[in-house]
């Protein structure tokens, strides 16, 4: 991919999320007259950076939101949900372009006829907004980010039929109670605006006995709804993030490092001179010593600064949540609203990228089963719109991060009553319980695998998910709970995670991990190749004898002597060689590695252990200990 | 069951079918209250507001397509009520029976739960 292009495809991401950002603000403040400037500027700076790329349909289809956007700057067009909807759908289908650019590094085939589409849409809006009537036609056809699903579909059409018969016998209440049933749909699956449009242009026509005007509304926002919703761009994982954007500050202390790193190995060049010439000893070896230190600080200094690299805001994994929050809360039918605290605080890379879903599973509870209805909330005498806070603050080495609501916060009693029905723990254990241990057993496994006994405790769907995947990164997930007044989920993670590349193998029945470093190549010997020596074996590789080691064997199961091949890993560590008799050879991962602890720490021969995909205990080995 | 819910009305004769249908939509975190025929669903739908009627076709003293006759004859918002019939007839002319006399969707029993639940979050715009 040429760089333009990669440039191109950093800081349009960028320009998105900053336009997105802009116009969800713009709908709980449609008079903030610094972000429709803001969100104008997005817009007009994307349109350029499509034109430099010779993305002319990118650049017409961002053209036609900077146009909208501009009328809302001169006031000519009001902010309302309907131009919210078209903004977001324009920059949802500048993101799923951008995707594809990724991916292929050439502008989509079909890119303009997917511009023209949306186009149109806009065409509605500028057109006539200033007419009350055709406000309400051009907003029944906006598009929003929701697919129909295939019942929403037939449902929908079924009501068109119902609408099309004219037959007099209860013929008013038949088509009200479809015009009902269509408006239903569309605002379960989030299409709010056009619900209501559909109503209201309901109660007018079908009292005026103009069924066909509601049934041809009811199709056409099938269509536009439809057509602008890109394939699951708002959920979906970004593309991105292969590239990095760092701080040029950075980069200028890995320069200032990179001299200092030249200097002292100039300096050691020196020394090496003296060896040759000097005949003290002790006069020596003060100056190694010397130069070990100054290399020693430099190395450390040049570790730190890598690592900064790899840094990145949190920003990029929360960005998201207002659009996706919004959407939630549209489906649920309960107001709330997200407010981000600490979206500049830095974590690693690696840690950023796997925050999403963790996070969206936590919020997503929140949201479902944290917050009550509406009603419920108002007879509480509790705000009519609840608030769910996502924060993050650096603590030491440390990040942590919150996602805390004001819904009903837990109820213990049902988590006691479910774990124990679920057998999670002996029921005498959970009733000794204190609250807090009792919060906890919602991350137990096996506590919500029932899939979706929805209203249970106010919480657990998949927990032990959220868990696994925070602890895959050394972190921790704890949860408290003040009933009545809400829920805190809080993510405790490192701030720095070292990787390990492993390989992972199969022996005994069992997988085990392998340091990627100590892997010298992998070989597939007949079994007559192999010649045992004394009570062992060995093989030859390239004229030298490798002693060979049954791994299975080796690890107190079962040898795998049979099979017409063997299967072997060539390790070096500790300046010793050997081969290394596996049943099977797994994938490549990189791994978080904790010492081993509990009933295998003392164990000889574990360099440690990780927590895999599944939740299963990765146990890497230490070769060294094999070896000798 | 919680407060707020949308309620819905199911009408069937046979006792398995309306523990079937209740289990499932209470669980899907709707408001459930049964009728046993088509008479008796009227009395209810006079007396009280329901978001969505889940209606058998055949069942005794008044059948679901007869019910379904004389609630569309009703004014205001009672006979505009949206209607679901879940019938065991899956023939064309059942369905085209149903939909003359203003049924808002057709589907044949049995019915999985989670497809139950669906068409009527759909159908009621939300559980709540």
């Amino acid at each position: 991919m040429n760089e333009f292009i990669e440039q191109f495809l950093i800081e349009g991401r960028e320009l998105v999320a900053q336009g997105s950002d802009d116009l969800l603000a713009l709908e709980e403040q449609p008079g903030d007259k610094q972000r429709i400037d803001s969100a104008f500027r997005a817009f007009h700076t994307l349109k350029g950076a499509a034109g430099i790329v010779d993305f002319t349909a990118m650049a017409e289809t961002l053209h036609a939101g900077e146009d909208v956007l501009s009328a809302v700057r001169a006031g000519t067009v009001t902010m309302s949900p309907a131009v919210t909807n078209l903004c977001l759908a324009c920059l949802d289908q500048v993101s799923a372009w951008l995707d594809e650019m990724q991916k292929t590094g050439e502008v989509p085939a079909d890119a303009q006829t997917k511009a023209n589409e949306v186009v149109q849409r806009f065409s509605l809006v500028t057109d006539t907004s200033t007419h009350a009537e055709a406000e309400d036609d051009a907003a029944s056809r906006a598009p929003d980010v929701l697919a129909l699903t295939p019942p929403a579909r037939q449902l929908l059409d079924a009501q068109v039929r119902l609408l099309n018969d004219n037959g007099a016998d209860g013929r008013t209440a038949r088509w009200l109670s479809a015009a009902h049933v269509a408006a239903n749909v569309l605002r379960h699956l989030g299409h709010v605006a056009e619900a209501g449009n559909l109503e209201r242009l309901a109660e007018t026509a079908l009292s005026a006995g103009n069924a066909r005007a509601v049934a041809d509304a009811i199709a056409r926002t099938m269509e536009s709804v439809s057509a602008a919703a890109p394939q699951g761009t708002a959920g979906a994982a970004p593309l991105a993030d292969q590239t990095l954007r760092v701080d040029v500050k950075r980069i200028d202390v890995l320069v200032k490092l990179a001299g200092e790193l030249t200097v002292a190995k100039n300096a050691l060049g020196h020394l090496a001179r003296l060896a040759q010439d000097e005949t003290n000893p002790a006069r020596l070896s003060v100056a190694l010593k010397a130069q070990h230190l100054h290399l020693e600080r430099l190395v450390s200094e040049l570790q730190r600064s890598v690592v900064d690299l790899r840094v990145l805001p949190l920003q990029t994994a929360f960005q998201r949540f207002p659009r996706l929050v919004r959407e939630m809360t549209g489906t649920l039918g309960k107001p709330a609203r997200l407010m981000i605290e600490g979206a500049s605080t830095e974590a690693d890379k690696s840690v950023v990228a796997a925050l999403f879903e963790p996070l969206l599973h936590v919020i997503r509870n929140s949201l479902d089963h944290g917050l009550e209805a509406a009603n419920e909330r108002a007879s509480l005498g509790k705000p009519a719109i609840a608030t769910v806070h996502l924060r993050a603050a650096r603590q030491g080495e440390h990040i942590v991060i919150e996602i805390e609501d004001d819904g009903r916060g837990l109820d213990l009693a049902r988590i006691r009553a479910v774990a124990v029905e679920r057998g999670v723990a002996p029921s005498a254990v959970i009733e000794a319980m204190s609250e807090e241990e009792a919060s906890a057993l919602i991350f137990a496994p096996g506590f919500s695998t029932a899939a979706k006994v929805s209203d249970l405790s106010g919480r657990g769907v998949g927990m032990d998910v959220v868990r696994t995947s925070i602890e895959r990164f050394g972190g921790q997930v704890t949860v408290s709970s003040r009933p009545g007044q809400g829920t805190t989920v809080r993510f405790t993670l490192p701030f720095t995670v070292m990787m390990t590349r492993v390989m992972t193998v199969e022996a005994a029945g069992q997988i085990f991990g392998l340091p990627m470093e100590a892997i010298v190549e992998t070989v597939r010997l007949p079994r007559e190749a192999i010649k045992p020596i004394g009570t062992a074996s060995a093989f030859v590789l390239r004229n030298r004898t490798v002693p060979l080691i049954d791994l299975g064997q080796a690890l107190g199961g079962k040898g795998q002597t049979s099979g017409p091949e063997a299967t072997i890993v060539v390790v070096k560590a500790g300046g010793h060689i050997g081969g290394l008799e596996v049943d099977r050879l797994g994938d490549r991962l990189d791994v978080m590695l904790t010492a081993p602890d509990g009933l295998l720490a003392g164990i000889p021969g574990i360099d440690g252990t990780t927590l895999m995909g599944d939740g299963r205990v990765l146990i890497v080995l230490d070769l060294q200990a094999f070896l000798q | 069951m919680a407060e707020g819910s949308k309620r819905v009305l199911i009408v069937d004769d046979a006792g398995l079918v309306r523990r079937f249908h209740r289990d499932a939509l209470g669980q899907g975190g709707f408001d459930v209250a049964e009728a046993l025929n088509g008479v008796e669903a009227m009395e209810k739908v006079l007396a009280e507001p329901f978001d969505l009627l889940v209606v058998d076709v055949n069942m005794p003293q008044m059948d679901g397509i007869s019910f379904l006759k004389a609630l569309r004859r009703q004014e205001g918002p009672t006979g505009a009520v949206p209607v679901l019939i879940v019938s065991t007839e899956a023939g064309p002319q059942d369905v085209e029976a149903a939909r003359a006399v203003g049924a808002n969707f057709y589907l044949v029993k049995p019915v999985r739960p989670e497809v139950l639940v669906e068409h009527a979050a759909l159908m009621c715009g939300g559980v709540r």
